[in-house]
Formats: C-alpha cells, sequence, structure tokens
C-alpha cells in the first residue's frame, strides 16, 4: 500500500511537470517546426524572476502571474532575437538547434552573474504537509498535481475551440497558405513562444517552490521533456501530455524498485528503444519530418 | 463598379533573376481572365507577386485603383483578393470544416462566415460528408475543392485559381470546371491559370497568352480563336 501510494504520488507529480515542460517544446515545435534548447533556461530564468520578486515583497499570488507574463515577454524577445531572423532558411532546424542552444549558454551565465551562485528557494505554492494513503507529502506538491491538469484543459481549449488558436496549429503546416489566408504568420511565431515561455516559467515556479535553485537546474528538466516529446510524439499537443504522465509514473516505479542512480539511465533506454521501434512517437499518427 | 486589377510594368522574379518583364495586363474590365501559355513563363510567379508572396522589382499593381504592389500577402488578402496557389496541398493535419474556419481568418470576412460556410456546401456538398476528415486524406481534387472553398470563406472580391485542375483525372476535372463556372456566376471575378484552353474559354471571353515573361498575345471578347490558332500560339507557326 505505502509503495503503490509512494508509486502514484511521486508518478503524477513529475507527470505535472513533465507535461508542463513538455507543452511548451511541443507548442514550439508545432507552430514553427523547430526545437527551443533554450526551454530548460527559460524555466530557471522564470524561477529566478519569481524570487527576486518575492524578495521585492510582492505578494506570491501577484507573482506568478507577473513571472508568467514577463518571460512571455522574454521568450516573444527570444523569438525576435535568434529564431524569426532565421526563418526561411533550407537548415534552419540544425542552426535554430546552434542559435537557441547559444543563447542558452547567455541566459544561464547572465543569471549567474546577476544572481551568484548560493542556491535560492522561492516560497511554496501551498505551505504545509499532509499525510495521504500512508505517505507524507507536501501541499506543493499536492497543489501543482490539481492545477496541471486545468492548465493543460486551457491550454488544449485555446488551441481547439479559438481562431487564434486554429491558426497556431495551421501556420507551420504550411507557410505559403497561411500567408495566403491572411494569417499574420510574425505574429503567430512570436505568440508560440510567449506561451511556451510562459509555462516554462510556471514549471520553474514549481520546481523552485520545494528544491534548492541554481543556474544549472533547468538542464535536467528540459532532458526530461525531450524524452517525454521523443516518446509521445510530436504531432499534436496530446501526445506529449499523456507522454509525460507515462514518463512520470516510469520513472516513480523506477526509482522506487532500481534506485535512483538506475532511472535516468532507464529513461534513456526507453529513449533509444522508442527512436529504433516509434521514431514518430507512440501517440503520433505519421511522423511530421525534419526537414 | 466592377472590380480591376491593373499590372503595368511588373518586373519581378526570385534571387537576381527576373522572371517577369515589365508585363502589363488589365483584369476585370470584360469579366473573367483566363491566362495560358507554356510551362515556366512567369504565369504563377505573376500570381505570386500579385498576392504579396514575392516583392516586386518595379511597376504597379492597382487593385480596385488602390496601390498593393509590396504589400504583405495579409493586406492584400485584406483587400479581398483571393490566391489559391498551384498544387494546394494546404493544412495537412487540419480537418476540413477547421480549413475552412481558417479562410474566415480576414477581419472583413469574419461577419459572413456562417453564410460563407453554406455557399461552400452548396457548391461543394461532398465537403460537409467530409467534415471532420483531415485534409492529408483527402484525394486530389477534393483536396482542391478544400482550397477553393476556404478561398471562398474570405470572402473574395476577386478570385485567382492557378491551374485548379491540375493532375486531376478527366471525369474529376470535369466536376470541378462545373463548380468553378457556378462560383463565377455567383458574381466572383475570376483569373484562372489553366493549360486546357477549351475550359478557360467556357469561362471567359478575354484571355493572355503569357510567354517569356511577357503577354504574347491578348484576346479580347468578339475575337475568336480557333484550335490551329492556339496551336500556334504554342509551337510557333
Amino acid at each position: 500500500m505505502d509503495a503503490a501510494a509512494q508509486i502514484i504520488f511521486g508518478g503524477l507529480f513529475q507527470g505535472s511537470l513533465y507535461a508542463v515542460m513538455a507543452v511548451g517544446l511541443a507548442l514550439i515545435w508545432t507552430t514553427i517546426g523547430v526545437f527551443n534548447f533554450s526551454h530548460g533556461v527559460l524555466m530557471m530564468l522564470g524561477a529566478y524572476v519569481a524570487w527576486q520578486l518575492t524578495a521585492l515583497a510582492i505578494p506570491f499570488s501577484v507573482v506568478v502571474p507577473l513571472t508568467m507574463i514577463l518571460m512571455a515577454g522574454v521568450g516573444w524577445l527570444l523569438q525576435a532575437s535568434v529564431v524569426r531572423p532565421l526563418i526561411g532558411r533550407p537548415n534552419i532546424v540544425l542552426v535554430v538547434v546552434i542559435t537557441t542552444l547559444a543563447a542558452a549558454s547567455l541566459i544561464e551565465n547572465g543569471t549567474l552573474e546577476v544572481w551568484g551562485p548560493r542556491s535560492k528557494q522561492i516560497p511554496a505554492l501551498v505551505d504545509g504537509n499532509a499525510m495521504l494513503l500512508g505517505v507524507g507529502v507536501s501541499l506543493h506538491q499536492i497543489t501543482i498535481i490539481f492545477i496541471t491538469p486545468f492548465i493543460l484543459l486551457a491550454l488544449w481549449l485555446f488551441l481547439n475551440r479559438t481562431r487564434t488558436g486554429l491558426a497556431l496549429r495551421a501556420v507551420a503546416q504550411n507557410e505559403d497558405s497561411a500567408l495566403l489566408v491572411g494569417l499574420n504568420v510574425k505574429m503567430l511565431y512570436g505568440l508560440a513562444f510567449a506561451i511556451s515561455a510562459a509555462l516554462a516559467a510556471l514549471a520553474g515556479i514549481f520546481l523552485g517552490g520545494y528544491r534548492f535553485m541554481s543556474p544549472v537546474m533547468g538542464a535536467d528538466p528540459l532532458l526530461k521533456a525531450l524524452i517525454v516529446v521523443v516518446f509521445g510524439g510530436l504531432s499534436s499537443i496530446n501526445g506529449p501530455i499523456f507522454a509525460a504522465y507515462l514518463i512520470g509514473f516510469f520513472e516513480a516505479v523506477c526509482s522506487y524498485y532500481f534506485g535512483l542512480y538506475w532511472t535516468p539511465a532507464l529513461l534513456f533506454a526507453v529513449l533509444i528503444i522508442t527512436l529504433m521501434v516509434r521514431p514518430e512517437g507512440i501517440f503520433s499518427g505519421k511522423s511530421r519530418g525534419l526537414a | 463598379m466592377s472590380t480591376t486589377l491593373e499590372i503595368r510594368d511588373l518586373t519581378a522574379g526570385y534571387g537576381r533573376i527576373d522572371i517577369l518583364h515589365r508585363i502589363s495586363l488589365t483584369i476585370g474590365n470584360f469579366g473573367n481572365v483566363g491566362l495560358f501559355g507554356p510551362n515556366g513563363h512567369g504565369k504563377t510567379t505573376l500570381l505570386r507577386t500579385i498576392s504579396g508572396l514575392i516583392n516586386p522589382r518595379e511597376g504597379s499593381i492597382r487593385f480596385n485603383d488602390i496601390e498593393i504592389a509590396g504589400l504583405s500577402p495579409r493586406a492584400i488578402v485584406e483587400h479581398g483578393l483571393i490566391h489559391v496557389s498551384q498544387g494546394n496541398r494546404l493544412f495537412p493535419d487540419l480537418t476540413i470544416g477547421e480549413c475552412l474556419t481558417l479562410g474566415a481568418y480576414p477581419k472583413r470576412a469574419r461577419a459572413d462566415e456562417e453564410a460563407n460556410r453554406d455557399a461552400v456546401i452548396k457548391i461543394f456538398p461532398k465537403l460537409a460528408e467530409r467534415w471532420r476528415q483531415k485534409v492529408r486524406t483527402l484525394s486530389g481534387g477534393e483536396r482542391q475543392m478544400v482550397s477553393i472553398g476556404t478561398a471562398l470563406m474570405s470572402s473574395p472580391r476577386m478570385l485567382i485559381l492557378d491551374e485548379p485542375t491540375l493532375g486531376l483525372a478527366p471525369k474529376i476535372k470535369e466536376e470541378l470546371c462545373a463548380s468553378v463556372l457556378g462560383i463565377s456566376e455567383r458574381g466572383v471575378p475570376l483569373v484562372v491559370v489553366e493549360q486546357d484552353v477549351e475550359f478557360l474559354l467556357e469561362l471567359s471571353k478575354h484571355l493572355y497568352l503569357i510567354n517569356h515573361g511577357e503577354v504574347a498575345t491578348e484576346i479580347q471578347p468578339g475575337q475568336s480563336l480557333d484550335h490551329s490558332e492556339i496551336m500556334s500560339l504554342y509551337f510557333g507557326q
């Protein structure tokens, strides 16, 4: 009972975190067709911005939305500086890997310069602990498990039920056709990055609320999000959402039975097997192709 | 007032290569216009320049007496000049219904979204049966119907069709030609590029033969044209 509760709880929690990270990555992939390697750093920066705002004595209920808005702006700027100028080049996928990695390095070192190497922590979303099914859990983690589905649902509704969401899904599929139905392609690219960065910032707040923050804290979640999107496929955002929870549970099971030491290796085994057996991802119909 | 598109001394191309050489034509004085001519002589380039996908190097394009040369495709769509491009793949992962909704994206078309959708279903009843099917799963003819339907959702003042029957089986081609004639009868002026001159003649009495990036011949209403003349226009005397 104890083990099951621990695995269920761990799986839900990790799954929530990975889902929030992975949908941001998937959103950029499905709208612009590039992979954003600065996603993890955006998450880290979100946590630091939230820490800074908290330090300015702004109430935490204001800090969370304000951080997301500020980070949406950062996402927009990032897109305008290292992605938009390259659009239309034949090797854009590869070039954007390099430019976003470069941006990640700059932001990471910039954060180290500005805020220093000392570990920090931001307040929990909800303070306190509870006993659930014989397992001690923090209310912060419980809150994350409960609000994540609503955030994902909101994003899904936005993409599938609104005109702008429809335009976002269409724009990457055929740029000529997108222009010819009068879509504002530049605005949509900026919007995709802004939403993605805001979600990354939220993940940063989630993570910074129960772990110590450091300028390199984004690397591991980015890696996990990468495993999630490869595993789930990138044809829509639904694949990564389901995949995030599956990977979350897989990680929870692995860390319970095999220990933390073996878990990353097992996760990468999943990644490699997926790429060998079903490179388009398990929830994906057909591969969008990397071209 | 009839809708007119006046192109004067237009030069455009890709990279350093000019495809169009100071081409001039007037569209709309005699209703629909048909463009024909050998492949690789600038018909598609002309249409892509008109709709803003290519920036013209020189010259003017006036749509209803408003200069649109050099405007963004989005601004040109908002003027009501809608272009259905050649061999359109459209949006492979959207459903037919979603494509049509997207066609109503231009601000000036939003108020008429419902009426336009009903009109499109009347013209292409087949689309209603496959409403939730993804575009990538459709046949070439059906995809062309969705492309034209999507354009109609944008409340076009003038509709440009680039080889709508390209690669279609004869029977499907006939159906599509009938639908295009139907659209023309609803009062939307058409600019159609086609290799099938018979179809163009059914649609329009005003034709241009485009050759080497220029207008080689203009055929105005009243001037008749028989098969051997077309052959000689294409292949020389």
